[in-house]
């Protein structure tokens, strides 16, 4: 995500890659809350609050040195990437409230009984509609990194691994 | 302590928002339960629709349930479909540019 700005270590990359994989995961999931049925929507979309913070912790050098250079000299794609992440907050956030509002299982749950809220309903779907679109251009945007990453974590260690076997095969 | 804090920064900015958020909609009276204009159900031809207790009314999803048919992929396949249209739209082009900017060096 950060490599033009900020230099991460090789576990913080691991853990944001196995973390943006769970958040990838747990954003379609809960797009479709007639198929998961709303109890896991619900509380899906409540635990992904935690991940998500975690998700913006771990970007925290990004978002305060483009936070800092912003008005400055910046390149296009940080700025666009800055821009794009910010829209993905507010419309994230959109959600979560739309969604406590016209909650019927986990606010309630929890003890919080809310209004039955009419514009609620059609704001929940329509920033919803809005965050798929804008999760595609974020993935988009960072494809180069996800690839290399996945390629880097994920297929060249078992490529290795292969290669192992077979090298091992070999010499019997 | 680093951590704590910047986690209260994201979560206030997270509050500041919503309360914006749930501020503008009252205030604009879309909350209100005629607000949209359109007409509503009104089962005997008189009387204003309430919504069931306990919630919102959503009349579409117990029906399309009991169809039966594999709707989790639908909804599946398209968004994943949205998403990658949007990567090859965007990153596609991107990396043909790179490449070819690597062959021009």
């Amino acid at each position: 995500m950060s490599t033009e700005v900020i230099k991460t270590t090789s576990s913080q990359t691991k853990t944001k890659l196995w973390l943006d994989v769970a958040l990838f995961i747990a954003f379609l999931v809960t797009m479709d809350p007639h198929s998961s049925g709303l109890a896991i929507h619900e509380w899906l979309s409540l635990s992904v609050i935690a991940v998500m913070t975690i998700h913006l912790l771990l970007s925290w050098d990004w978002i305060k040195e483009i936070t800092r250079r912003f008005l400055g000299k910046l390149g296009g794609l940080n700025r666009t990437n800055y821009i794009l992440n910010w829209l993905l907050f507010i419309d994230g956030t959109l959600i979560m409230v739309s969604g406590a509002m016209i909650s019927e299982v986990a606010l309630p749950y929890l003890g919080f009984v809310l209004p039955p809220g009419f514009a609620w309903r059609r704001l929940h779907d329509m920033s919803a509609n809005i965050g798929l679109l804008l999760l595609g251009v974020h993935t988009a945007l960072h494809w180069n990194w996800i690839v290399n990453t996945f390629g880097k974590y994920l297929f060249q260690p078992i490529a290795r691994m292969f290669a192992i076997k077979a090298n091992k095969d070999a010499s019997v | 302590m680093k951590t704590l804090i910047r986690t209260l920064v994201i979560l206030a900015v997270f509050f500041t928002l919503s309360g914006a958020m749930v501020m503008a909609v009252n205030a604009s009276g879309a909350n209100a339960p005629d607000f949209d204009g359109e007409p509503r159900f009104r089962p005997d031809g008189g009387e204003e629709f309430r919504p069931p207790e306990g919630g919102e009314f959503r009349p579409e999803r117990g029906d399309r349930e009991e169809r039966g048919a594999p709707r989790w992929m639908f909804g599946l396949i398209k968004n994943v479909g949205v998403i990658a249209v949007l990567v090859m739209v965007i990153a596609w082009p991107r990396s043909l540019a790179k490449k070819k900017k690597k062959q021009a060096v």
